[in-house]
């Protein structure tokens, strides 16, 4: 448990094994309990299938609580899939967390940086992309102009506090958590028995509050992602 | 154990690894999650859709049907009982008919039994009308006969006789 990440150079760039194996093994695990999830699909729904119709129904509504009837159903997977990764990627480091050699090899990606300001700047594009692509370009900078141009900084400073704030934000939860996760086992192990005992409950207390805002925090990713495409695509 | 304290350098290779990773299990969640699971959503939707469609269709036509049925009950208690009617009618007909007839024939059975009778009455009236004749005649007969002498008694023997003679043939 725990220790140093350790990178390494390909093609001339920096990568860091431990969000490589940490993020393979989160899109593995979304596929596959998707997957899972929805064999044998009925007109009467059992089992799996209820979970993953209940999951449908639940982003869809996040969707479709932001944005007019019209567009829900181009973004409707992208929230779908994106809560989805989000949230086993939150969870991942609470449930599983493989140290090797001194290195960290698995733990939540997104409690890395890096991994969610990838996601935010990707999320970012797209509203751009789809404003631009649903509004025309002229429309889509007149927006930066209004209500006057001396707006325009303002504007586009809060694009970019948008993309930090997206990113940072999941980071910060659920590195907290992971971090205060790893003080507490430190804390059981600095002082033998007396101090196990004393941190057990608290680990486990902590363990559920973590597994709450790795929840939350996926859900606020995908629902101010769902705000941001649909301020883009819909006229003010 | 600060991960983010590690990095003096940006790790631009996670950054594409996540995109290109993220894209790949979008797109294979797209095919094998998400279009069969909404496919069979909305199909379901339209399923249900279509039910209450057509449960409103045949309630529609079970009220109708239903209506149908109550006139036509009606139309043939009405016909029962036009049917009952005329029996009736025809049977009272028939009954005064059959009486009628009975009268009748009670009539003339009394008139032909009166008319034998008063036929039986004067034959039996005649008859005895011609007996009483005979027998008076024979009466008096024998009473003149004690009188008459032998030759007029034979003679009255022989036209006795003659007209016995005659009256057989």
């Amino acid at each position: 448990m725990g220790g140093d990440a350790f990178t390494f150079e390909l093609f001339g760039l920096t990568f860091n094994a431990t969000n490589v194996l940490s993020g393979l093994l989160v899109c593995l695990l979304t596929f596959f309990i998707l997957f899972g999830l929805s064999r044998h699909l009925q007109m009467k729904p059992t089992g799996g299938q209820n979970v993953i119709e209940w999951l449908v129904e639940f982003t869809n509504g996040i969707v479709r609580s932001q944005m007019p009837a019209e567009q829900v159903g181009n973004y409707s997977f992208l929230a779908f899939v994106l809560f989805v990764f989000l949230f086993i990627a939150n969870q991942l480091g609470l449930i599983l967390q493989v140290g090797w050699n001194g290195h960290e090899l698995i733990k939540s990606p997104t409690a890395d940086p890096v991994v969610t300001l990838t996601f935010s700047l990707c999320v970012i594009t797209l509203t751009h992309f789809a404003g631009i692509s649903q509004k025309g370009f002229k429309a889509y900078f007149k927006e930066y102009l209004t209500p006057s141009v001396l707006m325009l900084p303002i504007n586009l400073v809060e694009e970019f506090a948008n993309f930090l704030t997206l990113g940072l934000r999941i980071f910060g939860n659920i590195f907290a958590g992971e971090m205060l996760l790893k003080l507490l086992a430190q804390l059981a192990f600095s002082h033998g028995l007396p101090t196990m005992i004393v941190s057990l409950p608290m680990e486990m207390i902590w363990q559920g509050f973590s597994v709450f805002i790795g929840s939350i925090q996926a859900y606020v990713f995908v629902t101010l992602t769902t705000v941001y495409i649909s301020r883009k695509v819909t006229a003010e | 154990m600060l991960v983010i304290a590690e990095s003096n350098s940006l790790y631009v290779g996670d950054m594409l690894f996540y995109l290109i990773s993220f894209i790949l299990t979008a797109l294979l969640v797209w095919h094998y999650v998400w279009k069969p699971v909404t496919g069979m959503m909305e199909k379901r939707a339209k399923t249900v859709a279509q039910d209450i469609d057509s449960a409103k269709q045949a309630r529609m036509e079970a009220t109708e049907l239903a209506a149908k049925r109550k006139a036509q009950l009606e139309g043939s208690q009405a016909e029962a009982a036009q049917i009952v009617d005329q029996a009736k009618k025809s049977a009272q007909t028939q009954g005064d008919q059959i009486v009628a007839a009975a009268q009748a024939d009670a009539q003339n059975l009394k008139e032909q039994a009166q008319r034998d009778a008063k036929q039986a009455r004067e034959d039996a009236l005649r008859g005895a009308k011609d007996d009483v004749a005979n027998l008076s005649i024979e009466i008096a007969s024998k009473l003149i006969q004690k009188q008459l002498n032998a030759d007029d008694q034979k003679a009255l023997i022989d036209s006795y006789i003659e007209g016995l003679v005659k009256h057989e043939s």
